[in-house]
């Protein structure tokens, strides 16, 4: 081990941030490695395929790092994906994908941790493997045994050749239980094929192997067969009880700044709002929230551990939670006497009386945001965006009463039924918004009497691509193509002249590629190691991305990307992921659609 | 806000050693700060609106350099024997940063004049042939500009050991040249044939001196 150490520091101090790469933080668990009364360390590695800047601001991570670590025998380590100068030092000196903590090959662990977030981290979960050293298909491999989890493991069909399992749902309960039932096909030296039987009897395991898939004529799916009698569907785990479910009262600390350096904990999990786009809003159902006292004593906990003088609050919809306003000020009463910045990322503030908004002053201003998501009541009806312009409108006047001088607003282009009028009404949107600006500006002046200039607002507007996803009631709508949404882009752009309004865009390509590889089947695995062979890498990195090459990837694997993202799904086609059970029956999301696109 | 607290200036002497290295001066001062605060110490934070630990260092470390007595300064605004100053930040940082001894400060931080380096994983004889050169100019970069400098005649007390070389260069506010500097002049002098074969070299920074060559207190 020691020539290799020794080759990563000859590297090391040739990178940017090295401290990235060589683990030893506050709160990093370090484990002996000889074996203990007989018992040999089990080791895990849990891979993020983005940087470490991304991946250590990771909740799922920090929780899933601690959970296995918590077992004395169990060793989790964290690996990420390396950042170009790394990258390719690495592979220039051989140097072998590696655990933070032991900064030993992880392709000697008995297990290789992938989470799936985003359709364009595939190619670095490629990527990874072969800078670890270790076979990409499942078929070519012994061990480590690699499995995924995450939200795009509620399809995983793309990934399925690269993986010899998924964990499908909420990881908590059944990581441990896979790693305890493979401790004994590993002290019997078992076959990998012995044990993924076996594991595919856990509920929340999918072993993609013991499924054969057909297809029609017409290319979609004709039948998803299990295998040596496999469970048929796989059904998702959750955590019933969340003050029960485990969560870390430590976090690794960083040497070097990453995106959200700070304590956190989730709310609650879930969200009953339903909105038809929305993939999390779905699989993560049912609704469940943790207690007050939980949140506290979490958030306390974590903060004296870490010495973070920042905390925040996670879940989809913050607001929704019940008490929030006891919540918070329960909360804003540690985080007050401590020193300690809560920052609260998109809450609703119109939500909250004036004696809470007054309690939370000291609350970082983290900006203000709002999705309405569509620019009509129409389309907002349509997608079951619940907010209205009066609500946008409330919101406004008081966020800006309380000195908020710049907003953020979120839209997606391409929705179904959207037309141009659609567009038109963005537009609107976005004019009533800075005009209620300068009115409270107006009316704040002459209670005041002052002669103070009101500042010039600021808005920026982000503007994303629809992307239908499975799991909703929108999984059978078609992307919209490049063609309608540049007319669209066009459109809006042409309506627009103020000055004070920033546009961003999503790039066209990359929710395309999205699109296609989150409605996948399994025929994707050829065409994602065919990108990957020919350079395809950190598709999510902007400048990494190469269309063309995906292209030409998809073309050499003769599969047709519209197939996947531009079609029309009926309501009877059998999906590549009907076999995986999210605890949504098929008919509501079919209800769900007609009532969204049909009124019925 | 009180702004006459009562306080004591502490100096706290640490090692930066091993990974440590690679954690360069700005994330060195965030994880002090982070643990001072996960160690509950009655440290004294300066006051207004942005609060934070104060907290100074005599002489930043330069990313790659190891340390074996660094030193940094903060004030206690209760009393706290220096031992268990010492424990408790000890517990609360990495292992990579050792505490080695609180203290009160006894010299200033202008009086740091020199440093003493030790370098490690080169070839000793052609680093000795190199030292022997008649000059030994590099490139030293400022803010804005590059300028050839001859660092022949700061370099003092030079010992050729069995592993590693140690020797003193200026240190301090005034003029310091990092050791990095002599490294790379060392890569030029080195014929391509050598480079290829040996280590980068590694440098730690063993003694914070004076101009007396007394060690930093
Ligand atoms: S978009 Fe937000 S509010 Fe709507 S379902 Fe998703 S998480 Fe809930």
């Amino acid at each position: 081990m020691i020539d290799y150490k020794s080759a990563l520091d000859k590297v090391l101090l040739n990178v940017q941030k090295p401290s990235r790469y060589v683990g030893g933080e506050v709160g990093a668990v370090y484990k002996n490695v000889e074996p203990v009364r007989g018992e040999s360390l089990l080791r895990f590695a849990f891979c993020f395929p983005d940087t470490y800047e991304i991946g250590m601001s990771h909740l799922g991570l920090k929780i899933l790092y601690s959970l296995i670590n918590s077992v004395p025998h169990y060793w989790c380590e964290r690996v990420f994906m390396p950042a170009d100068d790394m990258y390719e030092a690495m592979i220039e000196n051989n140097i072998k994908l590696y655990g933070l903590e032991s900064l030993e090959p992880i392709a000697d662990f008995d297990f290789i941790g992938f989470t799936l977030q985003y359709e364009l981290t595939y190619t670095n979960i490629l990527a990874m493997l072969d800078l670890a050293g270790v076979p990409l298909l499942a078929k070519d491999r012994h061990y480590p045994i690699v499995i995924g989890g995450g939200p795009c493991a509620c399809n995983p069909e793309p990934m399925a050749a690269f993986f010899d399992l998924f964990v499908i749902g909420e990881g908590e309960e059944v990581t441990l239980e896979l790693l305890k039932l493979y401790e004994k096909f590993k002290a019997r030296n078992a076959e990998k094929e012995e044990f993924l039987r076996a594991a595919a009897n856990i509920k929340g395991v999918y072993v993609p192997s013991l499924y054969d898939v057909k297809y029609n004529d017409d290319k979609s799916v004709k039948e998803i067969v299990p295998i040596d009698s496999a469970p048929m569907p796989i059904t998702k785990r959750i955590v019933e009880d969340l003050d029960k479910a485990y969560f870390p009262t430590n976090f690794v600390v960083p040497f070097c700044d990453i995106v959200h350096d700070r304590a956190v904990v989730e709310v609650l999990r879930g969200c009953f709002r339903g909105c038809r786009f929305c993939q999390a809003g779905f699989i993560y159902r049912p609704y469940r929230e943790k207690t007050k006292e939980t949140i506290v004593s979490q958030l306390s906990r974590l903060c004296d551990n870490t010495g973070y003088d920042e905390a925040s609050l996670t879940s989809l919809s913050t607001s929704d939670y019940s008490d929030i306003e006891g919540l918070l000020s329960q909360i804003c009463e540690y985080t007050n006497k401590n020193n300690i910045g809560l920052s609260l990322p998109s809450l609703r503030v119109d939500k909250f009386s004036s004696q809470v908004l007054e309690k939370i002053k000291s609350v970082r201003k983290s900006g203000l945001t709002f999705a309405p998501e569509a620019g009509t009541q129409r389309l907002r009806d349509v997608i079951n965006k619940n907010v209205t312009e009066a609500d946008l409108e409330k919101s406004c006047r008081i966020a800006f009463s309380g000195g908020y001088s710049s907003v953020k607003l979120y839209f997606m282009v391409g929705l179904p039924t959207e037309t141009l009028e659609d567009i038109e009404g963005i537009i609107t949107l976005i004019e009533n918004v800075i005009e209620v600006y300068y009115d409270v500006g107006k009316t704040l002046q002459k209670a005041e009497k002052a002669k103070t200039k009101i500042r010039p607002v600021s808005v920026s507007v982000s503007l994303s691509t629809f992307v239908p996803k499975p799991f909703t009631p929108f999984e059978f709508e078609p992307q919209v193509s490049k063609e309608e949404f540049d007319a669209r882009r066009r459109h809006l752009l042409s309506l627009l002249n103020n000055k004070k309004v920033r546009i961003s865009w999503s790039d066209y390509d990359e929710s395309f590629l999205e699109a296609v590889l989150a409605r996948g089947d399994r025929r994707l695995s050829d065409v994602i190691l065919r990108a990957y062979k020919l350079g395809c890498r950190a598709d999510a990195w902007g400048e990494h991305f190469k269309p063309n090459l995906w292209e030409q990837a998809f073309a050499d694997c003769g599969v047709e990307p519209q197939f996947y993202a531009l079609r029309k799904r009926e309501y009877d086609e059998i999906m590549p992921w009907a076999h995986l059970d999210m605890g949504l029956k098929k008919e509501f999301l079919i209800k769900e659609n007609k009532r969204g696109l049909l009124n019925e | 806000m009180n702004n006459h607290q009562e306080f004591t200036d502490v100096r706290v002497f640490f090692s930066k050693t091993g990974i440590a290295k690679y954690i360069s001066h700005l994330d060195l001062y965030r994880t002090v700060q982070r643990a001072l605060k996960r160690a509950k110490l009655p440290v004294w934070e300066t006051q207004g609106f942005n609060r934070h630990i104060y907290l100074t260092f005599a002489l930043p470390l330069s990313l790659g350099t190891q340390g074996c007595r660094e030193s940094m300064d903060m004030r206690l605004v209760s009393p706290l024997p220096f031992d268990e100053m010492s424990l408790r930040l000890n517990n609360a940082l990495c292992n990579s940063i050792r505490i080695l001894e609180t203290a009160t400060p006894i010299m200033k931080h202008t009086m740091i004049k020199k440093a003493e380096y030790k370098i490690a994983d080169i070839n000793i004889e052609t680093f000795g042939e190199f030292l022997n050169s008649e000059k030994i100019e590099v490139e030293k970069k400022t803010k804005k500009k590059k300028t050839l400098i001859d660092l022949k005649p700061f370099i003092e007390g030079v010992k050729l050991n069995d592993t590693d070389i140690t020797l003193t260069l200026p240190a301090g506010n005034d003029f310091n040249i990092n050791p990095v500097l002599l490294i790379e002049g060392y890569k030029n002098f080195m014929s391509e044939k050598e480079r290829a074969l040996v280590a980068e070299g590694s440098l730690t920074r063993t003694r914070v001196l004076t101009a007396d060559g007394e060690e930093f207190r």
